[in-house]
């Protein structure tokens, strides 16, 4: 297909509001006679709360509202997926989990107000491991225990029995992964405010309608009492799905001092309070021959969610053993484990950079006992179908791997683990390969066509920061055949917007992408019956191209979209529902990820070089920001691989390090050229060949980092983040 | 952050006397970097700021034979940048631009660098009442140490912070402090406090004192200066083990060496074993190593900080074959 719009590098349409700082974000809404709030967090992992005094605080001049767990029972739903949690529980199962909170005329009295709430707490044993949370006698955290819903998550095909009887080797092994936290670059921020009985709340939120429907559902309201704006914002990354407790909490101080409030975490509380990505153990055991043919795969896992549930979709899963290889047999049981720590929740592919890092350091480690070269293990065992039966939609790994390694220059440079040194540094190169699904459903959108020819694009999507504001609208150009200009998005508002479930999955482009499409369509057949009047021309000869609809292969018998849309006072309003799930095939992205390292043989001093990120993601409608997207995934798993981690002091339960600076994200200096490279074939089910994009390039970057570090110095490093002193440790 | 006043200085003598006036109620702020930090999480409240960046004596550079002259304002970012900086000592210079963060630089005042308050995590956590703000246990001791002190600690394990600190030690560099109606020099090597001398602070500055001016002393033309820093971000990360060296070399003989550490202890480390071993001697591999042996010899490491005393022998050995 030859288009004019999709596939040409596109600036941001809302770019220049962004950079110039014209954007209005959430916490640069201001109400009149607006209240500021802030939240009492708990000092203890595990503690009831015997007694709250606010008397002190109620006094303190300023001060307009206060909530507890003694005046308020508001349930949080989506804060946890199995068990009743409120917005102010007791007990409190982690440090930072919100005790009170308060509203002030301004911020600095409302912290004041604070330090005069008097908590009594009866603190309990707390556990922080997700292992030793699950042997018996370990403080129990929720009444069904601590074990996820009371099962292990199950997978299985083939028989790994005789999948182990069939190998000639055998190896096990620990894999260890880390909590770390979403950190993007907006905290969490809410203004709530109540017109009548109507709630309106500013969010920063990746789902508008998902935020609704929480916020209704919680505080007892039908949907059309509540609306959810979020216009910009400044990332999410699965920390922002649904409505958080802020924004409950935001409402209803807002309620209780009749004036608007906005309630904006601090970095730490940002860090500290709602989400990370939850830690693992991952105990594997492979069986293969020495050709390196996979026979069998076991995984044995761990994962902490934390005091709740918070993952709305398999928390605490552990992705890669069962996705990402042919194997005939395959075995995977995950405990998932309450612990009194942050929650796990949504991050940028829940479930896969962690297990990905377990399952790709292994292979790589199989592959060098084998003496095999790992991108051929790769290649002899990737995965060609869904769990052993499914079709793929189309599958370009093969493809990436190969152009992975042609641009990196795998054959010149990859060598013996330890053995090239340019002295003193080390050097090192590895890869590894990953996926994400493509099908977390439900899109709509809206079409309107002004008296004038121009568009106006109704979709309920959130930018985020991917670009989504863009790739809608040149989706909507494309398809209505209008220069990018002529489209005008409206995004980001309940009341005027429609659905989407929310930006995350990796699904906007995939799935309201495919309803504008459908949008466009039916705005174009309504267009093509009017104009068929007009011309006088049945509407099946009829096309529309270019800003005109004339008669196919006569461009001259046509009349302009204007003249045909101004035959209505207001506009020609075309609309699309979506949800194209595919039953009979699966549908992923891949990602084939080179890496080159060096390390310095005396200091352990860990430098990245290079980066080459392949992905199959199907056609790619804006290279500009999906090139944004991968360096992003990247990035974050970089910084992941080598230092990110929220570390707990294990006496008292409280974390270390929240804050940029000490759970050390990774700055612009630590990141070398990363290189998107996009191998593209249509996939047959997304708009214009469309598949996801944002997850599946974030998958394999921690493995692969970790292997190339194994390749420079000979070192296995087993447990993230792979920092230096642990490379000194293991050289010593 | 609790509300508070602020006062913008004029001169050393009116920012002493308000010191002197409110005591530990006023806190001095030039860049901020730190005490706003400290201010934001609630461990200092101080009622009043007395501002310093408007005194206008004390941001200047100037030479005074043989050495140079810095007020204590002066910033890390003019540091890296200043021309009689670069070429007099270009050490300075590259030290300095290795602090922090390019933001940090910008803000954060040579003064303000030297008496910054530790970073240790436990210090900074607003939940952890720990020795330093006059509790009764260091967390650190059993707690997640990776960060701490191998040397010198005990009974709290806080490293320093300051980069600049320890290559201003190996100069032989003097502090200028001024009080209320007084003043005094002292080598900035004995400006720094160890946990056993004082738990509460981390210099000798009494509570209506300044640091106003740093002097630095023109090294000798033979000397050769090394900086090393190992941090696990390139970008706004302290230290684990730095390292600021002098050896005044004569072809492969070493006259004199002067080699401080970062990283390692409550204070900057003057490695003295380390410069003993080396003071005339010619320098090869084995000398380097030798060095790097005696300066850990001492070393005390904690549960997760053992790779320091690795890294720290790592950086002598580099440090002392890189004059040759």
């Amino acid at each position: 297909m030859v288009f004019s719009i999709v596939g040409k590098p596109t600036p941001r349409v809302d770019g220049f509001e962004r950079v110039t700082g014209r954007a209005k974000y959430t916490g640069d809404i201001q109400i009149p006679g607006m209240l500021h709030g802030r939240i009492l967090r708990s000092p203890y992992p595990h503690a009831r709360i015997k007694n709250i005094q606010t008397a002190g605080a109620e006094a303190l001049p300023g001060v307009k509202a206060i909530l507890t767990c003694l005046n308020t029972s508001v349930q949080w739903s989506s804060g946890d997926s199995s068990n009743k949690r409120y917005l102010f529980n007791n007990p409190v199962r982690f440090a930072g989990e919100p005790v009170a909170a308060v509203a002030a005329v301004d911020k600095y009295i409302a912290e004041d107000a604070l330090e005069l709430i008097e908590v009594e707490y009866d603190p309990l044993p707390f556990i922080l491991d997700p292992q030793k949370a699950l042997d018996e006698g370990a403080p129990r955290i929720h009444s069904g225990g601590n074990l996820f819903q009371g099962k292990p998550y199950l997978y299985e095909r083939g028989d790994v029995e005789k999948g182990f009887a069939e190998a000639e080797l055998v190896f096990e092994d620990t894999y260890i992964s880390k909590l770390v936290i979403n950190a993007q670059t907006e905290p969490r921020v809410s203004v709530a405010s109540w017109e009548g009985g109507k709630l309106t709340v500013w969010a920063s939120t990746q789902g508008i309608t998902n935020c609704r429907a929480d916020l209704a559902r919680d505080l007892g309201l039908p949907l059309n009492k509540v609306r959810v704006i979020c216009h910009y914002m400044g990332g999410g990354f699965g920390g922002k799905n649904q409505a958080q407790d802020l924004d409950l909490i935001a409402a209803l101080l807002a309620q209780k001092a009749g004036r608007p409030v906005k309630l904006e975490l601090t970095r730490e509380e940002d860090y500290m309070g709602i989400h990370g990505r939850w830690p693992t153990t991952q105990q594997y055991k492979v069986g293969v021959k020495k050709d390196g043919t996979l026979t069998a795969i076991t995984l044995k896992g761990f994962s902490g969610l934390g005091g709740y549930s918070k993952g709305p979709f398999r928390p605490g899963a552990i992705a890669g053993a069962r996705e990402l290889y042919r194997c005939p047999n395959v075995k995977t049981e995950v405990y998932p484990a309450y612990t009194n720590v942050l929650c796990s929740g949504n991050y940028r592919a829940p479930a896969y950079p962690q297990g990905i890092f377990g399952v790709e350091s292994f292979m790589d480690h199989i592959a060098d006992r084998l003496g095999i070269d790992p991108l051929e293990l790769r290649l002899k065992n990737f995965t060609t179908s869904g769990d052993g039966t499914l079709p793929y939609t189309t599958n370009l790994l093969e493809e990436s791997i190969r152009e992975g390694a042609r641009r990196i220059g795998w054959k010149e440079k990859w060598h013996k683990p330890g053995e090239r040194m340019v002295v003193p540094k080390k050097h090192g190169i590895g890869m590894a390969i990953g996926l994400f699904p493509s099908r977390v459903g439900m899109g709509a959108a809206m079409v309107k066509v002004n008296a004038d020819g121009s568009i106006h694009l109704l979709a309920g999507v959130t930018d985020i920061g991917t670009g989504a504001k863009t790739v809608m609208s040149m989706l909507a150009a494309e398809a209505m055949g209008v220069p990018l200009e002529k489209v005008q998005i409206i995004s980001g508002d309940t009341d005027v917007t429609p659905y989407s479930v929310g930006e995350s999955g990796s699904r906007t482009t995939c799935f309201t992408g495919q309803a504008v499409l459908d949008a466009c369509e039916d705005a174009r057949k309504r267009l093509l019956a009017v104009a068929s009047r007009m011309l006088k021309v049945n509407a099946e000869a009829l096309e529309m191209k270019e800003g005109r609809i004339s008669v196919k292969g006569a461009m001259e018998k046509g009349i302009s979209v204007e003249e045909v849309a101004g035959k209505f006072p207001d506009a020609i309003v075309g609309a699309g529902l979506t949800d194209v799930q595919i039953e009979e095939m699966a549908r992923e992205s891949f990602a084939a990820h080179f890496a080159e390292v060096e390390v310095d043989a005396d200091t352990g001093e860990i430098k990245l070089l290079n980066y080459v990120a392949v992905q199959d993601s199907g056609t790619i409608i804006n290279p500009l920001t999906a090139g944004g997207q991968v360096i992003g995934g990247v990035v974050m798993g970089a910084s992941m691989a080598l230092t990110e981690e929220l570390i707990y002091d294990k006496a008292t339960g409280i974390p270390l390090n929240p804050n940029y600076r000490d759970a050390k994200v990774l700055t612009h200096l630590d990141i070398p050229k990363i290189e998107p490279v996009f191998v593209e074939k249509p996939d047959p089910f997304g708009p214009y060949g469309a598949k996801g994009l944002g997850e599946a390039c974030i998958t394999p970057s921690v493995a692969c980092i970790a292997n190339a570090i194994f390749n420079a110095t000979g070192i296995r490093l087993k447990e993230l983040p792979l920092t230096q002193d642990k490379i000194v440790i293991h050289s010593s | 952050m609790k509300s508070f006043r602020q006062i913008q200085a004029r001169s050393t003598q009116e920012a002493a006397s308000l010191l002197a006036e409110h005591g530990p109620k006023a806190r001095l702020i030039a860049g901020g970097s730190d005490l706003l930090h400290l201010m934001k999480a609630r461990i200092l409240t101080p009622e009043l700021l007395i501002h310093l960046k408007t005194i206008p004596e004390m941001g200047s550079i100037r030479e005074e034979a043989p050495g140079l002259r810095i007020g204590a304002l002066t910033t890390l970012r003019e540091l890296e940048t200043h021309p009689l900086i670069r070429q007099r000592f270009p050490l300075l210079a590259q030290v300095a631009s290795e602090v922090a963060s390019p933001q940090i630089r910008n803000r954060g005042t040579l003064g303000g660098n030297l008496c910054q308050r530790p970073w240790c995590w436990y210090f900074r956590g607003p939940l952890f009442q720990c020795l330093k703000k006059g509790g009764s246990t260091c967390f650190a001791d059993s707690g997640e140490n990776k960060y701490h002190a191998i040397l010198d600690g005990g009974p709290c394990h806080m490293v320093h912070p300051s980069d600049m600190a320890i290559a201003l030690v190996a100069l032989g560099s003097k502090v200028k402090i001024e009080g209320y109606q007084k003043e005094r020099t002292v080598p900035l090597e004995a400006f720094f406090l160890k946990p056993l001398q004082n738990l509460l602070k981390e210099n000798i500055l009494e509570p209506d004192e300044i640091i106003t001016e740093i002097h630095v002393p023109q090294p000798s033309p033979q000397g050769k200066t090394v900086y090393l820093k190992e941090r696990e971000r390139r970008s706004w990360d302290h230290a684990m083990v730095g390292i600021a060296a002098i050896l005044a070399m004569e072809g492969k003989t070493c006259h004199h060496a002067s080699i401080v550490l970062s990283g390692v202890a409550p204070t900057p480390f003057r490695a003295a074993a380390a410069e003993a071993v080396l003071k005339g001697k010619e320098i090869d591999e084995g000398m380097g190593l030798k060095a790097a042996e005696a300066a850990v010899s001492s070393v005390r490491p904690l549960r997760h900080n053992a790779y320091k005393v690795q890294l720290a022998k790592a950086l002598i050995k580099k440090a002392v074959l890189a004059v040759l």
